[in-house]
């Protein structure tokens, strides 16, 4: 083993050292810089060319308004806990998603779980926690207010099943 | 980036269900990195033998082959119990053990030492232990919010983790430090384990004692400073860090547990009085213990007066201290190389000092790269901690990524002259079994909070416009 080789190793150890440092800081660079949520929100609506059914959607969807009577009928049902998430009213009405396991977070920053952009909402707005087996949402100082079934939450309050909870333009209700 | 999966889909009130889902990106890019990790470390044990010896040995390269199977275990575990989690701890946690294995090697290769009398031996066989009980942790540990139940009884686990090494029949003093036990072969610092039980309970006190720690007080030049009966729990750690320096013997440990308990509660009550109020309550108690306790005031003479010949020459004085430095100077920028240095010169170089034994092989330029790893499994703790969406998540995030990087600050600034020298031991790096179970429970610990705190949006509305 010459002495010209063996530097050559030595040296090319340390470069291979920083590249090691520099992979992992050009791979955490979306955390550096941010997630890019409008791109996401972009690819969004062009895998959704068809805004149609949401378009259609209405027919049923903005019962909310006068419908919530009808859906917290069977009170009992606030025995089984929601399980789901639909958007009654607002640009995304008609949408749903599946609630996660503890708690939704909800605002305009890209690291809610569901993040809400208009002109009323606040970074860190609202969040939805599951207290044993009922789901409660607690406003988080938001500048606009949370509402739920038109009332402003001041403190963590229950969501029974199927009332609208308001946040900007955006309405949505807890189902099972 | 996001996969979109849209079933639009009929139901009873016509709307649309969306499913997010993130395809298992996260962990390809940590199998990547893993891979790369593997490269590095094999390298640095193959430069090592080529440097000192001239040839390459087979022995710790196979052992080596092993680690990396187990760490390939690791990895297919996350892909099933933890999806989400952070994909950067286990490469640079990797590397930095795999660096820490090839220096151990080395001075294994100049003490003439083989088998299980070889420390890096010893290193890979404890690597193995604690990278399955990371595995473990991960696997048995589905959500960190089980350990706020158990913070009670982390206080209690840390305490008699804390007693265990001056209880006579089983502590084994070293060095002058009553940190280590022993049973039967097997030695043990169980300080090490202790502070991860102390970042449990201290998350888990402070999200229920927050508010009447951050809520009233007087106001003095601008920081506002908590009343008197407040005062009570920063008193209790104080007392408690004091006690590690007179029965323990041992500085370092002591100003992890205290740094520990200020940055969280800093981090919980938003004030920086507590800062103030505890940096003062630290540095007066080293001040007196420095007076008070011979080994500590030899321990700041041989820091502040390291060149003189009566201090380098005294039993337990700077000679260790020097010659570290003189390695590092030997270094210069880019290192005698691995292998061709003489980090062995300096005692204790395996565990205390192996930072020096490394800054010497591979220079400032490759120590610089061991800090920037540290700095990014430290960046990445906090960045974990900063995203939970739940108090004791984010304070047990925090605490257990900063103990870390107090503990390398500990060490790296003990060994460079910028605080007084204390036996604690550098995370990953250092020979020593009880450190590298630790801080490997941590990794998993972090990658178990990771998992459980990403926040992907589920779901995005933007106003049409």
């Amino acid at each position: 083993m010459g002495e010209l080789t063996l530097l050559l190793l030595r040296l090319g150890f340390l470069v291979l050292l920083w590249v090691f440092v520099f992979a992992i800081v050009y791979a955490l660079r979306s955390d550096l810089f941010g997630q890019r949520a409008r791109r996401i929100a972009a690819e969004r609506t062009a895998s959704f060319p068809g805004e149609a059914p949401a378009a259609s959607a209405p027919a049923s969807a903005p019962a909310p308004a006068t419908a919530p009577t009808a859906h917290r009928a069977p009170p009992h049902a606030g025995a089984g806990t929601a399980k789901r998430l639909v958007i009654t009213s607002g640009p995304r009405e008609g949408m749903e998603f599946d609630l996660p396991a503890e708690q939704l977070t909800i605002g305009r920053s890209s690291e809610s779980g569901l993040v809400i952009r208009d002109d009323y909402t606040s970074t860190h707005h609202a969040r939805l926690m599951l207290w044993n087996d009922q789901w409660v949402v607690q406003d988080l100082d938001s500048t606009n207010g949370t509402f739920l079934d038109g009332e402003r939450v001041t403190v963590p309050t229950p969501v029974p099943l199927g009332t609208p909870v308001t946040i900007g333009k955006t309405s949505f209700e807890l189902r099972r | 980036m996001t996969v979109v999966e849209a079933e639009p889909r009929s139901t009873a009130t016509g709307s649309i269900r969306v499913r997010l889902r993130t395809p298992a990106r996260r962990r390809n890019m940590e199998l990547a990195l893993l891979l790369f990790a593997f490269a590095l470390s094999g390298a640095a044990v193959t430069l090592v033998q080529l440097g000192a010896l001239g040839r390459v040995g087979t022995t710790v390269l196979a052992l080596c082959a092993l680690l990396a199977i187990l760490l390939l275990g690791l990895h297919v575990v996350l892909r099933v119990v933890a999806p989400d989690a952070d994909p950067f701890l286990v490469p640079i946690a990797t590397a930095l053990n795999g660096l820490g294995i090839a220096e151990i090697t080395r001075l294994d290769i100049a003490d003439g030492l083989n088998g299980w009398d070889a420390a890096g031996i010893r290193q890979i066989a404890w690597a193995a232990i604690a990278i399955s009980l990371a595995i473990a942790t991960v696997i048995v540990i589905r959500n960190h919010r089980i350990l706020q139940r158990f913070r009670y009884i982390a206080m209690f686990t840390a305490f008699l983790l804390l007693v265990l090494p001056v209880i006579p029949g089983i502590r084994s003093p070293r060095f002058g430090a009553y940190i280590w036990i022993q049973v039967g072969p097997l030695s043990f610092q169980p300080g090490e384990l202790a502070k991860i039980a102390l970042a449990i309970f201290f998350a888990g006190y402070l999200v229920q004692a927050r508010d009447s720690l951050s809520m009233v007080g007087r106001r003095i030049l601008g920081i506002q400073f908590p009343r008197a009966r407040d005062l009570g729990p920063i008193l209790v750690v104080w007392v408690l860090a004091m006690g590690v320096l007179v029965m323990q013997r041992d500085l370092g440990t002591s100003l992890l547990y205290f740094g520990l308990f200020l940055v969280m509660l800093y981090v919980a009550t938003g004030r920086l009085s507590w800062i103030v109020l505890g940096l003062a309550l630290f540095l007066g108690g080293a001040y007196a213990a420095s007076r008070i306790l011979g080994y500590v005031g030899a321990r700041f003479d041989a820091w502040l007066d390291s060149f003189n010949q009566t201090i380098y020459d005294q039993q337990g004085g700077s000679y260790q201290l020097v010659q570290g430095l003189f390695g590092l100077a030997n270094g210069g920028m880019v290192g005698t190389g691995l292998g061709q240095g003489r980090p062995d010169i300096v005692p204790l170089a395996e565990s205390d000092y192996i930072i020096a034994s490394l800054g010497e092989e591979l220079g400032l330029v490759g120590l610089f790269a061991i800090l920037g790893l540290y700095l990014l499994l430290v960046s990445r703790g906090f960045r974990i901690g900063f995203t939970g969406q739940d108090d004791f998540g984010r304070l047990l995030g925090v605490g257990l990524s900063f103990v870390v990087a107090l503990q390398v600050f500990v060490v790296i600034g003990g060994v460079t002259r910028v605080i007084p020298l204390t036996g604690l031991t550098t995370p990953f790096l250092a020979a020593g079994g009880s450190s590298l179970v630790a801080n490997w429970i941590i990794v998993a610990l972090l990658l178990r909070l990771s998992d459980s705190v990403r926040s992907q949006p589920q779901l995005v509305v933007e106003q049409d416009r």
